[in-house]
């Protein structure tokens, strides 16, 4: 049982795997970005989740709510940057 | 088919809601009806999540936020105190961040997050909806009678069954998306267990509720829905286009129930003018009824003396409604006005 999914795992972890590790941890850490949108949208002002419901997936969330927000915060400066603006151009 | 042959022939069908315009009686025919049931020997809940109280003030007792209250023996009535839930709520996540994290007491900025989402409009809407599925998915009554606030409420309400069906559905896959990525990254790193993701349980079991309720809401084996209507003008022409609306949602149509029927033998008798015409006009609103509405009629629904209130009073109401003569196939109507 373990030796050939070990063979074909120590294969893959050997040969790619770190960066397969990584490359999925990077795709997961997108989706919880989006997730976060989606569940706690109302902390940022885009409320998509029925607020009752938020609220019950907010303690589970508390300790990413912090760099969460600043993370999206640096997007928005990013983005409201006067270069950015195509209204002004 | 009459009102009665309705529930006697189709005993599945448990969840009833009278639907119509404001005020033509669908709270009325609602304790009626759930009245009659429970002298049948079924137990029946009777619930409201309107504001207006209008159950307490039906059965004239005080029975707003204060869950299941008995009224008579087989029925309870519940009246949801939406804001009341909602202060509950908070509280119990406050307590459940504080447990979870060992705090004294929830960070300021976390609270200030759970205040705001609190006095949203948006907030007194979820927290109904979620009232409404907790009771319905409970399924320990033998008929559940969900007293409806007014059609564009009633069909607001359906609409948002299906909207948050849709959302739940898609918010606990992407988070299913995610658990794959982490499993898949956790075996790469020959770490062996993943830790159960929390928040995915949570999402499956607010996504199970939200498809249960709305699974039996629209389901024509479960549920019927009666459509209200009083012999008067526009009445009709609404009710032909809000059932056309309620068709898109799928809610199993049940047939109609026309209340407030004046006695036509009173015509014979001296009355007052004004009211011998309002008879000649039910006349012709009654006939325009039948016409559009045909067999799908279960019952005409007599205008009582006065307001519909108290136990004495809904039990004549039931005794006319769902006694050996009642339906349009009934004496009474069928001789009398309305029928083809
Ligand atoms: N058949 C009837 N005979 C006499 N009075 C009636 C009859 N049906 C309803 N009423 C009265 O009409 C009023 C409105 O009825 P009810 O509250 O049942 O309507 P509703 O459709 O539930 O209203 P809302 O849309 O406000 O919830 C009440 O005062 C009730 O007693
Ligand atoms: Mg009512």
């Amino acid at each position: 049982m373990t030796s050939r999914w070990g063979a074909l795992r120590d294969l893959l972890y050997g040969m790619t795997g770190y960066e397969f590790a990584r490359h999925a941890m990077q795709i997961r850490h997108e989706l919880e970005s989006v997730f976060m949108v989606v569940t706690m949208g109302d902390l940022i002002g885009v409320p998509v989740l029925p607020p009752y419901y938020s609220l019950r997936l907010l303690p589970y969330v508390v300790p990413q709510i912090e760099t969460w927000k600043r993370h999206m915060v640096r997007r928005k400066e990013l983005w409201e940057k006067p270069e950015y603006d195509l209204l002004e151009m | 088919m009459s009102l009665r042959r309705v529930f006697e022939s189709q005993p599945h069908r448990r969840y009833i809601m009278f639907g119509g315009k404001g005020g033509l009686g669908k709270t009325t025919l609602s304790a009626t009806a759930a009245f009659w049931l429970a002298g049948q020997g079924k137990r029946v809940l009777i619930f409201s999540v309107d504001p207006q109280a209008s159950l307490s003030d039906i059965f004239q007792r005080d029975i707003f936020g204060k869950g299941p209250v008995p009224i008579v023996q087989n029925l309870w009535a519940e009246e949801v105190d939406a804001d009341r839930r909602i202060r509950e709520y908070q509280d119990e996540i406050r307590k459940k961040i504080r447990d979870m994290y060992g705090l004294d007491r929830v960070p300021e900025e976390i609270d200030n997050y759970i205040q705001a989402a609190s006095a949203e409009p948006a907030m007194e809407e979820s927290a109904i909806f979620d009232a409404v599925v907790d009771i319905i998915v409970k399924g320990d009554y033998d008929y559940y009678i969900y007293d409806l606030v007014p059609l564009g409420h009633a069909l607001y309400y359906l609409s948002m069954a299906k909207v948050y069906d849709e959302w739940i559905t898609k918010i606990t896959k992407l988070r299913e998306d995610m658990r794959q990525y982490d499993q898949m990254a956790a075996t790469m790193r020959r770490e062996k267990v993943l830790e159960e993701d929390q928040i995915l349980n949570e999402l499956i079991y607010i996504r199970d509720r939200i498809n249960a309720s709305s699974r039996i809401l629209t389901d024509r084996a479960q549920t019927a829905f009666f459509f209200v209507v009083v012999p008067e003008e526009m009445i009709i022409l609404d009710t032909k286009r809000a059932a056309e609306l309620f068709a898109r949602f799928d809610v199993p149509i049940a047939g109609y129930v026309v209340n407030r029927v004046l006695p036509r033998e009173l015509i014979q008798a001296s009355i007052p003018e004004y009211l011998r015409n309002r008879i000649t006009m039910q006349d012709r609103y009654l006939k325009e009824i039948t016409a559009t509405f045909g067999s799908q009629i279960l019952a005409y629904v007599p205008e009582m003396e006065r307001d519909v209130t108290g136990l004495p009073m809904i039990e004549r109401l039931a005794e006319r409604l769902f006694g050996e003569a009642s339906g349009p196939e009934g004496p009474e109507p069928a001789g009398g006005r309305g029928a083809p």
